[in-house]
């Protein structure tokens, strides 16, 4: 029951042994190319766009009168375009594809009918395209992370079943009787999206739910979409990049098995916290605070889980750009959760509940946890679709320093201050505009750290395109961040 | 793992406890609210809105007012926001029923506006000649006196409720937009004809409750919420809507510390024809049109205006306790007072 029946094999298996089985990975891989490098590249040129929508949100909250003449340049257009082209066009495309990877992977079978994949992916593309122009032209719906107007949703969810179905069907295609950890969190985010999506559409928009509910749902599905799908994909895909770099199974599968389903129970519960202290009935606020409080235990275990099965291993990350952004990512899930937990409660979310401190803690999900380890999963990955490796380590290196403090920066500006404004704005002596101009100093500072990541994905996204071009090393080694001594278990990094 | 059936329902199950738990339950518990009304039917409150300020609405939505604004006045134990007199009690899932997309929002880059429709000067014959009114309802009001007059006492210059006009917006869009009203969402307006009432009774009603001092202290003190943003002076009164309107044009000129972007595309700039339009804004300085130019606000502006100076939680709901200090003295006080000018 525990490591035995992970089939992550390689690093046990002899070299002889594992011929066949190194050209059944390759033929898995070669079906693979196709759709995931088409969502590897549609979700890198929404990245550069969300990058240069945030840097224009970030200067303009504290330059308010920056091209105040041009409807689609206002503040309370570009701001949810940002965040709709990174959450649905970077966050989710890279994240399907490395599940999609991930799946064929781990079910062992090769990707049938790869254009079906395409399609779907040329369709989310269409959607997202149509939302974010819908957004800027002054037609989002006013939901928050669900601004898309209608038109795009419904191509969005076409495009979607055909990703998921697919990636179900592959799940009954597997070969092996093991369901790995992965599988689990993917199949449940492939599971839970369109769920929790045809939910949030149908009860803000079909059938709108009445008043001050149509609230409780738009955070209902905001927290669900962080957890359960992001999340839920981060998770995964970490379940397999640490061990598999690494080369050791995970340190325990009943922890995983503990981690999975409180993660599942307890996460998919949180989200009205946001609402503290609204028009609602206070059980659904103190239920949910209750439920974020108890995701300290999948943090707890799959923390301890990772932790464990890196034990003795963490050099590796002077080495492996996969283990570094993964290990970072997975760090920062515990980071993150904490200080979810930490600004839920009733005492402190009275003075921060309205202030930017919540910014910080979607930039936390989002971006130090998830995109980290999605960025994690492509070094790993893209070198095994093209055939060819990384082409500069100082590249990779810059990218992870720049990604690393700018997100590290952004986080302290945006919660220092916001505690502060917070503070400000509870203390009705001072001037409301004081909280404002409190603020401000960190906003600027969080441009600076924006700059920091502007360059990190410029450079990636540089990499990026050297790879596809087929310009990268041709070797059979692995790029790795500094050079390695002879040693053996860095020959799977 | 092995079988695929238990991971299935696994995953089946904890999403359906958690959309039930979160969704259906509140639904249940909560979805199906009625406004209040007192037993002879009257004083209905909340009202459906009119089609003018539907549209504000979605002028508010599209131009993202929700990232910075938020429209939720927190009960006195939980926050300060009655303190700094943002309302004058919580607001009340009742208080939405009709509203969609509804607009609680999560940040306040900006001030909480769940009441700024309340804090409008209540208006007599000071009319000030850019109200939002204008284009809506006819296209000439009053317009014979000039604002400035009035603008350095701030808000509510004369506080007595029995006002059936007052405050202007709310009271002309309402009327005046009937072409538009489709969108106002038509359902259990119980008893009183849809359109008419809701002019007559909560805008007043609403009036003698935001100022509270008017029903203690006859001495008309300043209704709640004097110390917001600086008035300078020369500016239409503040909240009012020519005041809005001059404000979401250009910000710093009545706040310099603001951090509002301002919305100059909602804004006409056009050559004076013969004379100067009556709803033109009132600009001073830098922001104010060459000579023999004009700054008029556009169709949405008007819409906006008229959705903010809809924006009006000061109704008492029975479910919930006026601001502590005030209760005893005005819960007794408010339900006759309330229809009394309503009729």
């Amino acid at each position: 029951m525990n490591a035995t029946g992970i089939p992550l094999k390689e690093p046990s298996v002899s070299a002889a042994a594992g011929d066949a089985e190194q050209l059944e990975r390759a033929l898995i891989d070669a079906s693979t190319r196709v759709p995931v490098l088409m969502f590897y590249t549609s979700a890198m040129a929404w990245l550069i766009l969300g990058t240069l929508l945030a840097g224009f949100v970030s200067f303009k909250l504290h330059t308010p009168d920056l091209f105040s003449d041009i409807s689609f340049l206002t503040w309370g257009r570009v701001r949810p375009a940002h965040m709709n082209v990174m959450v649905y066009g970077w966050a989710s495309m890279a994240g399907m594809g490395t599940a999609i990877w991930l799946m064929a992977r781990l079910c062992r079978t090769v990707l049938r009918y790869p254009l079906l994949l395409v399609a779907g992916g040329g369709f989310w593309n269409l959607g997202v395209l149509l939302g974010v122009s819908g957004i800027l032209l002054g037609d989002s719906t006013g939901y928050q992370w669900l601004e898309f107007p209608r038109y795009a949703a419904i191509i969005l969810f076409v495009a979607y079943t055909l990703v998921a179905s697919w990636a179900v069907l592959m799940f009954r295609f597997r070969r092996g009787e093991q369901i790995y950890i992965t599988q689990w969190y993917l199949l449940g985010a492939f599971l839970w999206f369109p769920w929790l999506y045809a939910a949030g559409q149908l009860m803000l928009f079909v059938v709108p739910v009445q008043g001050v509910l149509q609230a409780a749902v738009g955070w209902w599905y905001a927290n669900n979409l962080l957890f359960l799908w992001f999340g839920a994909i981060g998770l995964g895909t970490a379940y397999y990049m640490i061990p598999k770099v690494i080369g050791r199974p995970v340190y325990s599968y009943h922890l995983a098995a503990i981690g999975f389903w409180s993660y599942a129970l307890f996460s998919s519960w949180t989200g009205m916290q946001r609402l503290v202290d609204g028009p609602f009935p206070a059980w659904m606020v103190t239920a949910s605070i209750a439920a974020t409080i108890l995701t300290i235990i999948p943090v707890a275990t799959v923390g301890l889980n990772h932790h464990m099965t890196m034990q003795g291993y963490f050099p590796l990350m002077r080495y492996s750009p996969t283990l570094r952004f993964t290990v970072f990512g997975a760090m920062s899930y515990t980071v993150f959760s904490l200080i979810g937990v930490l600004i839920s409660l009733r005492s402190v979310a009275r003075y921060i509940n309205f202030s930017q401190a919540s910014i910080a803690y979607s930039h936390l999900g989002l971006y130090a946890f998830f995109t980290m380890v999605i960025f994690g999963s492509m070094y790993y990955i893209v070198p095994r679709l093209i055939g060819r490796e990384w082409r500069y380590a100082s590249l990779i290196k810059l990218h992870f320093w720049a990604s690393a403090y700018g997100i590290g920066l952004m986080t302290l500006m945006l919660l220092a201050g916001g505690f502060l404004q917070g503070a400000n704005i509870e203390n009705p002596s001072l001037a409301f505009s004081e909280s404002t101009e409190t603020i401000l100093p960190y906003l600027r500072g969080r441009s600076l750290a924006g700059i920091l990541l502007t360059v990190s994905h410029f450079i990636f996204a540089y990499h990026f395109g050297l790879m596809l071009l087929g310009l990268g090393r041709q070797s059979t080694v692995p790029t790795f961040l500094n050079p390695v001594e002879a040693e053996g278990s860095e020959a799977h990094v | 793992m092995k079988g695929l059936a238990p991971l299935f329902l696994g995953i089946f199950g904890t999403f359906a406890f958690s959309w039930v738990g979160l969704t259906v339950i509140p639904n249940w518990q909560i979805g199906n609210l009625n406004p209040q009304s007192d037993e002879e039917g009257t004083d209905i409150y909340p009202m459906p809105q009119s089609g003018m300020v539907v549209r504000g609405a979605r002028v508010y939505a599209a131009n993202g007012c929700i990232y910075c604004h938020s429209q939720q006045v927190r009960a006195d134990y939980a926050g300060d926001d009655i303190e700094r007199k943002w309302g004058d009690r919580r607001s009340a899932p009742r208080d939405y029923i009709f509203e969609r997309p509804v607009f609680l929002g999560k940040a306040r880059m900006g001030q909480d506006i769940a009441n700024i429709g309340a804090r409008a000067p209540v208006e007599g014959e000071n009319v000030p000649p850019g109200s939002a009114a204008s284009p809506a309802a006819s296209p000439a009001p009053q317009a014979g006196a000039p604002a400035p007059s009035v603008a350095p006492s701030g808000v509510s210059p004369t506080p007595p409720p029995p006002n059936p006009a007052s405050p202007a917006p709310p009271a002309g869009s309402p009327a005046a937009s009937p072409a538009a009203s489709p969108g106002s969402p038509p359902p259990r307006a119980p008893g009183a004809p849809a359109p008419k009432p809701p002019l007559a009774s909560p805008p007043s009603s609403a009036t003698a409750n935001a100022t509270p001092g008017a029903a203690t202290s006859a001495s008309g003190t300043p209704a709640a919420g004097a110390p917001w943003p600086i008035q300078t002076s020369g500016e239409p009164p503040m909240y009012s809507a020519a005041w809005q309107h001059v404000h979401l044009y250009s910000p710093r000129s009545i706040n310099p510390d603001s951090n509002m972007p301002s919305y100059r595309f909602l804004y006409q700039t056009r050559r004076i024809s013969d004379a100067r339009s009556a709803d033109a804004l009132k600009l001073t300085g830098s922001d104010a049109p060459p000579e023999g130019w004009e700054i008029v606000p556009t169709f949405d502006a008007n819409c906006l205006v008229a959705y903010l100076m809809s924006l009006n939680q000061s109704h008492p709901l029975k479910e919930v306790r006026s601001a502590a200090p005030k209760a005893p003295a005005q819960s007794p006080a408010a339900p006759p007072a309330s229809p009394a000018p309503a009729k």
